[in-house]
């Protein structure tokens, strides 16, 4: 895959290095010359193409014709949002990602700008944490559509609120659902009678809200008493 | 009526006292304070600090009821993404950008914005005016793409039909001047001493005139 990225700081460079490990053709534009020293110690000379990304004699010259994504990744929103509309507008790049570097940005990350996909890094970072924080011995296995729902798994407590009680009378949040029960080894399709017991490790898929209602519900009671 | 302008520069400090002072309500946003010393001390429009990316900030400026918006920072890359973000948010209906730096011209260009290109556009007077002073610029189109100028006719085209002196699809004669009266010209009009010609043309057309009354000076 030609892969165009603007911008060699830490994201850019880490991101392009990732990429040529795994053999896509990268082409990567910087024009602060602070950067540009280290940047050439870190890539293959190739890949660095020196200039504005802004400007469009640079992108052509870095084969953006070709591209099948770009990725914006300067520290400066602007130059980032102005980037990503010449590489659709002018250029028909199939798919858009973009870095948003000030949250109070992150509306202009979309249609109106052709990015297809916004990394707001503060708020990414954030909200890992937060899922850190408030959900205890959940682990997140996977994240889908861009991190709106996961697939988590979490063990039973002995002393849970859930355990010994039928799934449909658990009264879970309209956003999740127990996709599985491993019990003993084995995985259990679960019903709605399915009656939870201490020592199951359950994978459910769910939304944010409905991650912090299950583990509540999945809490050792003995934990939360002071 | 209603005005927000991005960037207190010169340009934006100029602009926002010009509507002020013709009774408009203005509003200037700069994401630095101190920029706001370069308004006239009798400007009470309002100002406001923040970054003009910022939602909160153009709602506080009043985009959702603004008759117009000019983005005249010194960065090009800003200008064009405002304008843009503002025309697709808030449909204010008169949006313009400056051009600060001419290499970004395409820049705008691409985002199909309305621009003021400052630098070129002074550039070019300047350059006209060192190089002929005789032919004046009364009128400029879009950023002096196309301009209407005027000169008396040198003595040499008197008695000539206008049509076998102007042929070049660069110029386009407009009107001709005669004893204080204009009128619109006709390509069999005959030229008579102390003419004034008054000629739209691109930079191209008017330099190919400015050649040939050179010549007509040396002979």
């Amino acid at each position: 895959m030609i892969v165009l990225i603007s911008g060699g700081g830490r994201t850019g460079t880490q991101l392009a290095t990732l990429l040529i490990l795994q053999n896509h053709d990268v082409r990567l534009i910087e024009y602060r010359s602070e950067i540009m020293t280290r940047l050439h110690k870190d890539l293959p000379t190739e890949a660095i193409y020196e200039g504005y990304p802004t400007d469009p004699k640079v992108l052509e010259l870095a084969g953006i014709q070709q591209a099948n994504i770009f990725v914006a990744c300067m520290p400066n929103d602007e130059e980032n949002l102005a980037t990503c509309y010449l590489a659709r507008t002018l250029y028909q790049v199939p798919r858009i990602i973009a870095r948003v570097n000030n949250p109070r940005n992150a509306w202009l990350f979309d249609d109106k700008f052709h990015v297809d996909v916004a990394l707001d890094q503060a708020d990414v970072f954030a909200s890992l944490i937060e899922e850190e924080m408030s959900l205890g011995d959940m682990m997140t296995l996977l994240k889908l559509r861009r991190g709106e729902y996961s697939l988590v798994e979490e063990k039973v407590p002995a002393g849970a609120k859930a355990a010994g009680v039928a799934i449909k009378d658990l009264s879970l949040p309209e956003e999740c659902i127990i996709a599985g029960v491993i019990r003993d080894g084995k995985l259990i399709l679960p019903r709605g009678i399915t009656i939870l017991e201490p020592g199951d490790e359950i994978l459910a898929i769910t939304d944010r809200r409905g991650a912090g209602q299950l583990a509540s519900l999945l809490a050792s009671t003995t934990e939360n008493q002071p | 009526m209603n005005f927000i302008i991005v960037g207190c520069g010169r340009l934006g400090a100029e602009l926002a006292y010009r509507l002020y002072s013709q009774g408009n309500q203005v509003t200037i946003i700069d994401r630095n304070p101190l920029a706001f010393n370069n308004l006239d001390p009798t400007f009470s429009g309002r100002t406001i600090e923040g970054e003009a990316l910022n939602k909160a900030i153009l709602q506080r400026a009043g985009a959702e009821h603004a008759d117009g918006l000019a983005a005249v920072t010194n960065s090009d890359t800003l200008n064009a993404v405002v304008a843009h973000a503002v025309r697709m948010e808030f449909r204010v209906p008169q949006i313009y950008v400056r051009n600060y730096d001419p290499y970004w011209r395409p820049l705008h260009e691409a985002f199909g914005l309305h621009m003021v290109s400052s630098s070129s556009w002074g550039a070019q007077r300047i350059e006209e005016l060192l190089y002929h002073a005789e032919i004046r610029t009364v009128f400029s189109a879009g950023n002096g793409e196309v301009d209407v100028y005027e000169f008396t006719i040198p003595a040499a085209w008197i008695g000539h039909l206008l049509s076998e002196l102007i042929s070049d699809i660069q110029c386009l004669p407009v009107a001709i001047t005669r004893a204080g009266r204009s009128s619109l010209t006709s390509p069999d009009m005959i030229l008579q001493q102390d003419d004034i010609l008054s000629i739209s043309a691109t930079l191209q057309g008017i330099q190919s005139i400015r050649q040939r009354l050179m010549s007509l000076k040396e002979a």
